[in-house]
C-alpha cells in the first residue's frame, strides 16, 4: 500500500469499484478501502449451508445489468461475469392452488393473467409495452444523471403533455400510492397482488403515498430480472478485476476511522490501524451517511446544524428481510403446477400474498415491529437457471419474508432468539404450496436475519438494504438529505457515492454513475465514457 | 417547396428554427450539438436499403441554428464535432419522415420508443418549453416535396418503396 493515491475511496462494493474503476480508466492513481474480508459489499455470494451450495447472501436480483452504462463502458462482461435472464422470471402462488407467471415473453404473461382477467391481461400489456417505450428514456434521465428535483421534474413533464400523452403516466401520481394505481387501472386482486408484490421486492412498498410514479417503470422492467452466473459476487470480482487491470487498488480489511480534512477539504483517510492515506485529488465515501459524517468525520468538520440533521433525519426503510438459505435435494413442486406448470420453473415465487390489501395489512405491522401474521415469503431457486451453484443434482434456495428489524419493541437482539423458529415457520410456508419442501428435501438450511444484515454490511442501517427509504420525499435531489443529493458535500474534493444517494440501492451502479459525472466536472476530468 | 432531406430543404428547417428562435425564453448560454441518424426500414424510399444510414449533424446556439451538415461516416461526423456531439436521435427512417411530414408527433416517438434519444436529458428537460419550440418549428413550419412518396406510405409494401 503506498500512503498517497489521487483517489480513496471507502467502500468496495459494487458503487466503490464502479467508482474506482472508472476513475482508474482515466488515469488516476485509486485505492478502494473494504473494512471486510473481501470486495463486493451486497455482492456476497457464501456457501452458508453445506460445502458446494453458493448462497448470495443480500443482492441476488440484478435488474438493471443490460440498461446500466458501466457494465457496458467498464466491459464487465468480459471480466468473467455472465448473465442469465430466467425464462420464467417470477410467479404468485395462492391460497387455492392458482399461480400467475411472469415470463420474459409479454404474450405468454398476458396468457398467463388473463386466466385471472382478461381485461386485466389487455391492461397489463398495454402498460407494460407503454412503459417499455420510455423506459430507456426515463432510465437515461432519471437514473444514469445527477437527480432534478421533482418540481423540476413536474414541471418539465406537464410543459411536454405527458398526461395527454399516456395512459398510465401523469404528474399527479407523484401524490398516489402504488395501491391507488393498481385500483384504478386493474380489477383482479390475485393480478393486483402479483404485480404489489413485485414492487415490495423492488423495494417499492404499496401503500407509500407518492411511490405510483415509479410504478410503471417497474412494470417496464418487470421481466427483466438477472441472475449472475455462480453467484453474485462475481460481478464484484468483474469490476475488482476491472480496476486491477487499469492499475487501481482495492485493499480488504481496512477499515477506515477517520477522514483527514485540511482547510476544509478532504485530504486523506486514517485506518483503524492507525495507517494513514493521502488523497490528493478525492475521497469518495460509499458507505452509510451516519458512518461518514458523524463517525469519519469531526465534530468540527461540518456545522452542527448538518450534523445535526445527518443525526436525525436520514430516513432508512422501516423494513426489512428475513432470509433463510436452503440446501435442498430436490426441486419445488407446487401444487399449483397442476394449474399452470410453468409455475416449476419459476425463478421467484411469491408464497400466498393474494390482495394488495394483504400486503398493507402485514406492512402495518411491520412497521409497528411486529411480525406478520402468516409467513409468506418469496422463494428463489438459482439452481434452476444456474446449475452451477450447487453439486450436481442438488439445488440452492432462498426464502424472504418482509419482516421488521426491531421486534417487538425488543430490539434486533430478539432475532437471536426467535430466528430459527421463524425460518421454520418461513419454511413451513413453502412446503404448504410445495410439500416435497420438507426435512427429506432439505439438507441444510440457515436463517439470516434483519439483526444479521448490519452486522455484516455496516452500511445497511437497520436493516436497510436499501440505504435510505424508498419514498418521495427522500428521492431525487433530496436523497439522503437536500444538502447532500448531488453527491458533493460542504467539504471540498469529499464525494458520496454509495446507495444513499440517488437513485437508491440494489444493483444499479447509478449511485457511482452519477458521482463520477459531479466528480468529472470538479476534476475537469476527460469524460470518455460520454460518448454519445 | 424544397424536396425532404436535400440542402435546400435543411436550410428551410434551419430558417424556421431561427425565425422561431424569438419565442424561446430562458435561452441557456452555449452550444450543442445534434446528430440524427436515421435508419433505413425497408419503408422510406429516402434512406437506401444498401447504405442502411443517413447521418446530419446540427449546430444550435442560443436557439438558433449555426449549421447543418450531412455526413456520411462517424469519421466526418468527429470532423463536424470534434468535441463529440452533445445528442443524438436514432430511428428508423419512416419515423423520421412522418415526424418531418407533421404526421408524427417527435415526443411521442421518444416516448414510445420509436426514436431513442441520448444526451443529457435534464437539459431538455429543463428547457422543455423551448424544446418544445424547437421541435414545432421542425415539424410544422417547413413546406416539404415528398418526390419518392409520402409517408405513412401505408399504400405500399416495404419491397415497393425499396424498388420506388
Amino acid at each position: 500500500m503506498r500512503d498517497a493515491y489521487d483517489a480513496v475511496i471507502i467502500g468496495a462494493g459494487h458503487n466503490g469499484l464502479t467508482l474506482g474503476a472508472y476513475l482508474a480508466r482515466s488515469g488516476l492513481e485509486v485505492v478502494v478501502l473494504e473494512r471486510r474480508h473481501e470486495e463486493g459489499g451486497g455482492l456476497a455470494t457464501e456457501e452458508l449451508t453445506l460445502p458446494g451450495f453458493l448462497h448470495n447472501v443480500h443482492a441476488n436480483y440484478h435488474t438493471f445489468v443490460d440498461m446500466a452504462p458501466p457494465v457496458k463502458d467498464l466491459e464487465v462482461r468480459t471480466h468473467g461475469v455472465t448473465y442469465i435472464r430466467p425464462e420464467v422470471q417470477m410467479a404468485s402462488v395462492f391460497d387455492d392452488e392458482t399461480a400467475l407467471v411472469v415470463y420474459n415473453d409479454l404474450d405468454k404473461t398476458c396468457e398467463s393473467i388473463s386466466r385471472f382477467s382478461a381485461e386485466d391481461a389487455d391492461t397489463f400489456r398495454r402498460l407494460y409495452l407503454e412503459a417499455h417505450g420510455y423506459v430507456d428514456l426515463l432510465l437515461g434521465t432519471l437514473m444514469y444523471q445527477p437527480p432534478m428535483s421533482v418540481k423540476e421534474l413536474t414541471k418539465a413533464l406537464a410543459s411536454f403533455g405527458i398526461e395527454d400523452r399516456s395512459e398510465f403516466l401523469g404528474v399527479k401520481l407523484r401524490r398516489e400510492t402504488i395501491n391507488w394505481f393498481l385500483d384504478k387501472h386493474f380489477t383482479n386482486p390475485k393480478v393486483k397482488a402479483h404485480l404489489a408484490f413485485h414492487a415490495a421486492i423492488c423495494g417499492y412498498v404499496n401503500d407509500l403515498p407518492g411511490l405510483a410514479i415509479g410504478f410503471p417503470l417497474l412494470i417496464g422492467k418487470i421481466d427483466n430480472w438477472h441472475l449472475c452466473v455462480g453467484g453474485s459476487h462475481r460481478l464484484a470480482h468483474g469490476l475488482w478485476r476491472d480496476l486491477a487491470r487499469h492499475g487501481g487498488v482495492m485493499i480488504s480489511d481496512a477499515e477506515v476511522s477517520s477522514i483527514a480534512i485540511d482547510s476544509g477539504r478532504a485530504v486523506g483517510v486514517t485506518l483503524s490501524d492507525g495507517t494513514q492515506i493521502s488523497a490528493r485529488k478525492l475521497v469518495a465515501s460509499t458507505v452509510d451517511v451516519e458512518q461518514t459524517f458523524l463517525e469519519m468525520l469531526g465534530e468540527t468538520d461540518i456545522d452542527a446544524d448538518l450534523r445535526g440533521k445527518v443525526k436525525n433525519d436520514i430516513r432508512h426503510q422501516k423494513w426489512s428481510l428475513f432470509s433463510v438459505h436452503l440446501a435442498l435435494a430436490e426441486l419445488p413442486a407446487y401444487k399449483a403446477a397442476s394449474f399452470e406448470p410453468d409455475v416449476d420453473r419459476a425463478w421467484v415465487v411469491n408464497l400466498g400474498y393474494g390482495s394488495p390489501e394483504e400486503l398493507n395489512v402485514d406492512f402495518e405491522a411491520i412497521r409497528r415491529g411486529r411480525l406478520p401474521g402468516l409467513a409468506k415469503p418469496n422463494a428463489a431457486v438459482n439452481s434452476l437457471y444456474d446449475p452451477t451453484d450447487a453439486p450436481p443434482g442438488k439445488y440452492t434456495g432462498l426464502l424472504r419474508q418482509f419482516a421488521p428489524y426491531s421486534l417487538n419493541g425488543r430490539g434486533p437482539a430478539a432475532w437471536d432468539e426467535i430466528g430459527r423458529w421463524y425460518a421454520s415457520q418461513c419454511i413451513q410456508a413453502w412446503s404448504n404450496f410445495a410439500p416435497n419442501i420438507n426435512e427429506k428435501s432439505i439438507l441444510d438450511w440457515v436463517p439470516y436475519s434483519p439483526a444479521d444484515i448490519p452486522s455484516k454490511i455496516r452500511n445497511m442501517v437497520d436493516g436497510d438494504w436499501m440505504m435510505g427509504e424508498v419514498s418521495l420525499d427522500n428521492m431525487l435531489d433530496r436523497r439522503p438529505l437536500p444538502e447532500l443529493g448531488q453527491y458533493r458535500t460542504p467539504i471540498k474534493g469529499l464525494y458520496l457515492a454509495g446507495s444513499t444517494q440517488h437513485p437508491h440501492g440494489f444493483i444499479t451502479f447509478a449511485p457511482a454513475y452519477n458521482a463520477l459525472q459531479v466528480i468529472a466536472e470538479d476534476l475537469n476530468l476527460d469524460k470518455w465514457w460520454n460518448v454519445i | 417547396m424544397p424536396d425532404i432531406y436535400t440542402d435546400e430543404w435543411y436550410e428551410a428547417v434551419k430558417d424556421a428554427i431561427n425565425e422561431s428562435a424569438g419565442k424561446l425564453a430562458d435561452l441557456p448560454e452555449g452550444s450543442f450539438i445534434v446528430a440524427i441518424e436515421i435508419s433505413a426500414d425497408g419503408l422510406s424510399p429516402y434512406v437506401d436499403t444498401l447504405t442502411g444510414l443517413r447521418r446530419f449533424v446540427v449546430k444550435i446556439e442560443r436557439g438558433t441554428c449555426s449549421w447543418y451538415k450531412e455526413v456520411f461516416s462517424k469519421d466526418e461526423e468527429y470532423d463536424m464535432a470534434p468535441g463529440g456531439v452533445n445528442y443524438r436521435f436514432i430511428g428508423p427512417a419512416r419515423a423520421f419522415d412522418e415526424i418531418a411530414g407533421g404526421l408524427l408527433d417527435p415526443v411521442d416517438a421518444a416516448l414510445k420508443g420509436v426514436i431513442r434519444v441520448r444526451g443529457d436529458m435534464r437539459f431538455l428537460m429543463r428547457h422543455a418549453e423551448n424544446v418544445k419550440v424547437l421541435l414545432e418549428a421542425y415539424t410544422r413550419l417547413v413546406q416539404t416535396n415528398w418526390p419518392l412518396g409520402k409517408p405513412p406510405y401505408l399504400d405500399k409494401t416495404p419491397n415497393e418503396v425499396a424498388n420506388a
